[in-house]
């Protein structure tokens, strides 16, 4: 994959890991060729057999930057969540390696690296009514993870209060269960526990897809917030591509398990090189009747990660495919400035127009 | 309620709810699930229900086609289907209403489709009791219909199980299935809440496609402002089991009225607005067992003052819109200022 070798020099600046802007050197995590491949069995009474892989995640190379909030989008079944588990380490790569600080998290040289990685990368979970142990005060969830890795030894308390707070809770609600709260407000205690270890890094999955408009506004300002307080970096998993547009500053894009564009925000939602993305910014619809655009209605589904199509995986659903599509799989690619697309013709221009159409009624 | 609430009947009204109030009964009290509700739907007209989780959209749909749970009622007011009113009308009759006349799309395609029957069957079944023909026709209507909304090899596919078809296309299936009936009016619950974009995209245009060819009307019920704003002519905007404000789509988005409205069309992050922060509503959406007296949106709004913990009512300020807020003035007189 990488096919400019990571050399080990300890010069950086030389380096070019794909997808990365080439002016930013304080890489906190890395992804290296990262694959996930989980074997379909089909089972016998004696025998069991592995008939077939599903490609997860099939070859991901990627860097989060020190307070970077970095977006990722793609349809269900792209591999965001397999992506983000691996890295936090809940699945083991089937090939490649997650590196915290050039410390592979999956293969931790001690028991402190080991501690010392798992404080620093935490997650934010998607439904924030099931990630809460139901039967458990706000405080000793809170409190929990400070006594394993002893944070703050004898002022526990004192921190969770004080992390209450800055998610916008209030002191009493620490001797409160789960369900007497909002959705929002468990979202907020989600942010804490993640936060109260002092994390370089949050993996957020759909941190805010279960909340209603009105709540998941409140949340991410609160996001933003703490991002800045704390400088912490956060992987922002979302399918909702105008949250993910408000919350992140640079944005990839994920395509049956590969990353098929990744850059700067503005770049890839203004100018994206990618048809996928081209298509799957078109398709959303906009909560402005005014704003007409061209529609590119994709053809078909996903194909299925188990038998992927040859060469380019997005060429059967293709505006652009050629004949070079099929036979030969695109690499990352850089396009602009800090824009790399996996595509052997990608949009030079500006393809989505978002025009004001002035309509009298 | 007063009846000078509801809106007079225009000449070409297909449903007309009136003034409806549905309550559940439950372990912790009754819930007001609707508490007055009060809309109309024209002839081939696209109307949008909006509203966060728990403010009656669904139950409204439940509610007209009389589909709802045991412990649920429409304890008062009137659901005028083409002049009749629904809620008079036997259980034989409604049957009569169902499918043929008034068709439901679910959100969530699988739960709608029987898994251990083939596409086939479920299909054949319904389109030969609701059109009277026989099994051989209707599984000719099935066939056309599948194509018409793009599902490739549909003479083969007819006979596929429901766990061998995408989400899309069981979404697709069920489109044509309801709309092989020939209903006048589709009642489309979140129809592609369950789908990725590029797929939802794909569902909407083909629900948008066949309400023109067919000229049916279209409920469509979402809390996605996007889907609304590019597929809706009318919207009622519905807030803790009222309709807060109703208008023309164009309307609603350009110059909204009611403070709900306002604040969650503010609250939704913009494509074309740059980042900066977000507007939030103070607060969560009400709880209808114990809902906030008066104006239900009042302990939330900017605006309150005493006279909220009465009831607005839905007062007609121009052509299709109205809004149910003391504040009218005031707000349009901030929303001059700002702008």
């Amino acid at each position: 994959m990488a096919s400019v070798e990571l050399s080990s020099s300890e010069q950086t600046e030389v380096e070019i890991f794909p997808g990365s802007p080439k002016d930013r050197t304080d890489a906190i995590l890395e992804v290296r060729n990262l694959r996930k491949y989980f074997p379909i069995e089909s089972k016998s009474i004696l025998f069991s057999k592995v008939v077939g892989q599903i490609k997860a995640v099939d070859g991901i190379d990627l860097q989060i930057f020190k307070g970077e909030i970095l977006g990722l989008v793609g349809e269900s079944g792209c591999g965001k969540s397999t992506l983000s588990k691996t890295i936090i380490g809940l699945e083991k790569p089937t090939t490649g390696q997650v590196l915290y600080r050039d410390k592979d998290i999956h293969h931790p040289k001690s028991k402190t690296e080991s501690m010392e990685v798992k404080r620093n990368i935490q997650m934010v979970f998607q439904d924030p009514y099931n990630s809460l142990n139901p039967r458990r005060l706000v405080r000793d969830t809170l409190k929990e993870p400070l006594i394993i890795h002893k944070l703050a030894p004898g002022r526990e308390e004192e921190v969770v209060i004080d992390m209450l707070k800055k998610v916008g809770l209030e002191d009493y609600h620490a001797l409160r269960y789960p369900h007497e709260f909002s959705g929002g407000q468990r979202q907020r205690i989600g942010l804490a526990r993640a936060l109260i270890m002092k994390p370089e890094i949050i993996i957020a999955d759909e941190p805010v897809s279960a909340l209603d408009v009105s709540v998941q506004a409140s949340i991410l300002n609160l996001m933003q917030d703490l991002q800045q307080e704390f400088n912490v970096s956060i992987i922002f998993i979302a399918h909702d591509l105008s949250v993910v547009k408000h919350v992140s500053n640079r944005v990839a894009v994920m395509y049956l398990g590969r990353i098929v564009e990744i850059g700067p925000t503005d770049m890839v939602f203004d100018r994206p090189a990618h048809p996928y993305t081209v298509s799957l910014l078109s398709a959303i619809p906009f909560p402005d009747p005014d704003i007409k655009k061209k529609r590119i209605i994709l053809e078909g589904d996903v194909p299925s990660p188990v038998n992927l199509p040859e060469g380019c995986r997005f060429a059967p659903r293709c505006y652009k495919a050629q004949e070079l599509c099929h036979k030969e799989e695109p690499m990352l690619q850089e396009i602009r400035p800090n824009l790399w697309a996996a595509c052997h013709y990608p949009e030079d221009e500006k393809v989505i127009f978002f025009d004001v159409v002035e309509e009298e009624a | 309620m007063s009846s000078e609430t509801t809106h007079p009947t225009h000449e070409d009204v297909l449903l007309d709810v009136r003034d409806i109030y549905t309550y559940f009964r439950t372990e912790s009290g009754v819930v007001k699930a609707l508490d007055g509700v009060s809309f109309d739907i024209r002839n081939n007209e696209a109307v949008g229900i909006v509203g966060e989780s728990g403010c009656g959209k669904s139950v409204t749909a439940k509610s007209i086609l009389r589909i709802l749970p045991k412990n649920g009622e429409v304890v008062a007011g009137e659901v005028y289907y083409r002049g009749v009113n629904l809620l008079n009308l036997t259980e034989p009759q409604m049957r009569t209403v169902r499918g043929k006349e008034i068709a439901l799309l679910f959100q969530d395609p699988l739960s709608s489709l029987n898994p251990v029957l083939s596409i086939r069957e479920q299909m054949v079944d319904v389109i030969s009791l609701h059109r009277g023909v026989d099994e051989e026709e209707a599984a000719e209507i099935a066939v056309k219909m599948m194509k018409a909304v793009g599902i490739p090899e549909a003479e083969q596919r007819i006979d596929d199980y429901p766990h061998q078809y995408s989400g899309g296309m069981r979404q697709r299936i069920l489109i044509a299935r309801a709309l092989a009936l020939e209903p006048r009016l589709l009642i489309a619950d979140e129809p592609t809440t369950a789908l990725d974009v590029t797929i939802q995209a794909q569902v909407l245009d083909i629900i948008q496609r066949m309400r023109k060819e067919l000229g049916l009307s279209l409920m469509l019920i979402t809390h996605n402002l996007g889907v609304v704003a590019e597929n809706t002519d009318r919207i009622h905007v519905f807030y803790g089991g009222r309709v807060v404000e109703s208008g023309p789509t164009r309307d609603i988005f350009k110059d909204p009225h009611h403070p709900y409205t306002i604040a969650l069309l503010e609250s939704i992050p913009s494509f074309v607005k740059g980042k900066g922060r977000l507007a939030t509503i103070p607060g969560s959406v009400p709880q209808l067992i114990n809902p906030p007296s008066g104006c239900r949106f009042h302990p939330r709004c900017k605006y309150m003052t005493e006279e909220c913990k009465k009831r607005p009512p839905l007062e007609k300020i121009g052509k299709d819109r109205y809004v149910a807020c003391f504040h009218v003035d005031k707000v349009l007189a901030d929303r001059k200022k700002s702008s």
